[in-house]
């Protein structure tokens, strides 16, 4: 299989979500990632709480096809045979705090004397320069600070947030764009750089034309639930269906769209009532209409209903669950979301694969998450090309404890 | 080597792109543009529909006054083209002939049926990428389903999990599903656009917004395919975990006990406030211990505690020892931020003085820029069809009397 990114090697330093999610998607296309990891530090084995099952889960999916080697950076002997890793490398990645990188020597400056073409990719809650530089963050501090949290949820309740990190999920796609832009300049220009990703600037951007509204109209900005805060329409929501917590998701805007979704449920009584016949009306009596919705939509089973709607061309959808994805929809089951790849024990694990399919360079992925420390043979003798005699200083050094 | 010119000031100068894409497909289009790339917004004659969507500016008149728009399609340039047409066909044809990308949003067959899909444009051209963003992919049994970003939401398991127990699921703000299809689709063609680099060879990069929010979920895939339970509605109790938010004096906050440490400074600073309650007692030293039965007891002293302080009170303490907490920004706030300002984040553009939000990242050879402000309905026609297509002036006339441009 052609592979776009073969011949990359990726020095992997990041750990939790969004660095690791990050250089998963430059190992799907052939990069060699070799992850460094740390005994000094089980806590960041490059996946939240692996001794759980779901922790397990995480590290698979967001590590798979990756090497992990095993390095102690608070001995020389760990810290020199790093440096001799990042002059064979293209791409450095980190998403420590601001103080850790620098301590190895490792910073920018540092490994652009080892490697003058390398790609460093730094990922931070806030960024490496300005005064929040050394603030630190989780997913959901970021979510926070960044305004999701108090955008999401309805109107009258408390602000929910996005359940998840989506921060984290967004900062592993903006970490991966931006090692790929790099590396498309220096195949242009021959030249490296720094990328300096704050991952509440990548959220921040997806914030869209909020900025522009508020400095041009100067508006307050609330919340609005399932309902768009422009350019909506109705009904516009999750309605709940039969069975227990089964809900299905409707989106009308068209007066055209109205009158396909009224006539596939039947045209009942109150789908005539002048109130609902133009879109503006429908709009400002919505509360009302999703009433109306609801009592029809309570009467069915969620597939069937998304099947009947979608046959109107009515865009609907079921609120799938986990096990939903996985098991019950024939549509992602076709086209293999979800893939096997064997552990290190040859156990099959469940990953995803990527959300893009490229016709001539689709990418791999042939196994799951590396086992802590385990390509270290691989890495150190035939990437750096380490002997025996060389191996055996570097362990009483501790190196690799 | 791709011949892109001398100019290598941003990492896809000289990349052009052709942008027929609506709302999954927009937001790619402003990244590839931000980014450096020739972005030309072909719109059909009248101007492209999203020019409807507010918010407006109240100092501009249609079809120029959306602020949607206008964040949309930075730095991008417009012509109109009726590509419905035989004429308008052949234009685009030539159009796709001289160019590296194209970006579409339509349903699937679509453009084929014009004689315009990737079979068609990459015979005159087997380096062209073509990204097509659906609702759910090119394949499969829902190919040709309808979508919106709350159906995106709601097929791709996010929505299911965001919101209350004992309320409907719930959507993030904005257009995240769309946004998430259109961050997708970039890396992919990204990816493609290096394997080009390399080979000259294009590709068809197939994008479903399903595929696409499903992938973004963190634990909602892996919660039931390693547990077999479903990740449920948990509020702004992440995941039930030891990450919460918080109702305090002046809003509410964030603040995560993500550490032992974390959670034994959350209870000394209580006690120290005399309002601990017996959260000092031994048996609450495990820091996971939100998730057990005690939870709603520690949820209730916490939050009276909370409410007798400030975000800023909070959020100093916790960052002062290196705990990740802050404080939730209110949407009025935004602009606030003194951070994204220090950084050059947030853009002031024009007599309007508008604020854009600026790069994702910043990268040190130059990436990110605003260059232009988003095009008037076909104000780059004559530019394009004259000038570089090589079309008389005449020949550009009839054209737009015919309706094709």
């Amino acid at each position: 299989m052609t592979l776009a990114l073969k011949g990359i090697r990726v020095l992997d330093f990041t750990w939790i979500h969004a660095g690791p999610s990050a250089t998963r998607i430059l190992s799907d296309q052939g990069a060699q990632v070799i992850k460094v990891e740390s005994n000094q530090a089980l806590s960041v084995v490059g996946g939240p709480a692996s001794n759980t099952a779901r922790g397990l889960g995480q590290r698979h999916n967001w590590n798979a096809g990756k090497s992990s080697i095993s390095l102690n950076m608070k001995t020389d002997a760990g810290k020199e045979l790093a440096r001799r890793l990042v002059a064979v490398s293209d791409v450095v990645a980190e998403n420590f705090s601001g103080r850790v990188m620098p301590g190895w020597g490792m910073d920018y400056e540092g490994v652009r004397t080892i490697r003058p073409d390398i790609i460093m990719l730094s990922m931070s809650g806030f960024g490496r320069t300005g005064p929040w530089k050394d603030r630190v963050s989780y997913g959901q501090t970021l979510q926070a600070w960044s305004g999701f949290t108090d955008l999401t949820g309805f109107p009258d309740t408390k602000p929910s947030g996005p359940a998840s990190a989506y921060s984290d999920a967004v900062g592993g796609m903006a970490g991966a764009q931006a090692v790929l832009l790099a590396l498309i300049q220096r195949a242009r220009t021959g030249r490296g750089q720094w990328i300096d990703l704050s991952q509440m600037e990548a959220m921040s951007a997806l914030l869209g034309p909020l900025a522009l509204e508020l400095s041009a109209n100067g508006h307050s900005v609330q919340r609005t639930g399932n309902r768009l805060h422009h350019g909506g329409g109705a009904p516009h929501g999750a309605y709940r269906c039969k069975g227990d917590d089964r809900w299905l998701a409707i989106t009308v805007f068209t007066d055209h769209e109205w009158a396909d979704f009224v006539g596939a449920i039947g045209s009942p009584d109150w789908a005539s009532d002048q109130r609902f016949a133009r879109a503006e009306s429908r709009l400002g009596h919505a509360d009302d209409l999703d009433r109306l919705v609801e009592s029809w939509t309570v009467e069915q089973n969620a597939e069937e209903a998304m099947h009947l709607l979608q046959a109107a061309g009515v865009a609907a959808g079921v609120v799938q669950t986990g096990q939903d994805l996985a098991e019950n929809d024939p549509h992602l089951r076709e086209r293999g979301l979800f893939q096997q790849v064997p552990d290190a024990a040859g156990t099959l694990r469940t990953i995803e694969r990527a959300p893009y399919k490229l016709s001539l360079t689709p990418g791999e992925v042939t196994r799951g998450a590396p086992e802590f420390g385990a390509d270290q043979d691989f890495v150190l003798r035939e990437i750096l090309g380490v002997d025996d005699e060389e191996l055996a200083e570097m362990a009483i050094a501790g190196a690799f404890d | 080597m791709l011949e892109t010119g001398e100019d290598n000031s941003q990492p896809l100068s000289g990349i052009r792109v052709l942008d027929l894409s609506g709302d999954l497909g927009v937001y790619c289009g402003k990244l590839l543009a931000d980014m450096g790339a020739d972005v030309i917004k072909v719109e059909p004659p009248g101007g492209d529909a999203m020019r409807g969507t507010g918010p407006f500016i109240e100092s501009a008149t249609p079809p120029e006054n959306s602020l949607h728009w206008r964040h949309y399609n930075t730095n991008k340039r417009s012509i109109t083209l009726d590509i419905t047409s035989h004429d308008g066909g052949v234009l685009l044809q030539g159009l796709a002939a001289t160019a590296d990308i194209l970006v579409e949003s339509f349903q699937p067959g679509y453009l084929s049926s014009l004689g315009l899909g990737y079979e068609h444009l990459s015979e005159a051209n087997s380096g062209l990428v073509y990204a097509s963003l659906t609702p759910f992919g090119q394949t499969g049994p829902y190919r040709d389903y309808r979508g919106s970003d709350l159906a995106g939401f709601a097929m791709g398991g996010y929505m299911y999990v965001t919101g209350w127990p004992d309320a409907p699921p719930n959507k993030l703000w904005g257009l995240q599903a769309y946004q998430t299809t259109s961050n997708r689709a970039f890396i992919g063609i990204l990816i493609a656009l290096y394997h080009r680099l390399a080979t000259g060879q294009g590709q068809q990069v197939d994008v479903s917004m399903q595929e696409a929010v499903a992938t973004t979920t963190e634990h909602v895939n892996t919660a039931y395919n390693y547990t077999g339970e479903n990740a449920v509605r948990c509020g702004f109790r992440h995941g039930g975990q030891f990450v919460a938010t918080w109702q305090c004096k002046d809003g509410y906050v964030s603040i995560t006990t993500n550490t032992a440490k974390a959670w034994d400074d959350l209870r000394a600073w209580m006690d120290r406030d005399g309002m601990a309650g017996d959260l000092m007692d031994e048996k609450y030293n495990d820091r996971f211990i939100l998730r057990g039965e005690h939870g709603s007891h520690i949820e209730e002293l916490v939050e009276a505690w909370t409410l007798t302080h400030t975000r800023q009170e909070i959020t100093d303490w916790g960052q002062a020892n290196h705990h990740p907490w802050g404080p939730v920004t209110t949407a009025s706030e935004l602009l606030d931020n003194e951070q994204l300002w220090e950084r050059g984040f947030y853009q002031e553009v024009g007599g309007e003085k508008l604020v854009y939000p600026g790069a994702p990242y910043k990268l040190s050879e130059s990436g990110w820029q605003l260059v232009s402000q988003a095009p008037q309905v076909g104000q780059h026609n004559s530019q394009v069809y004259c000038e570089e297509l090589g079309l008389s002036a005449d020949e550009l006339q009839d054209l737009i009397k015919s309706g094709v441009v």
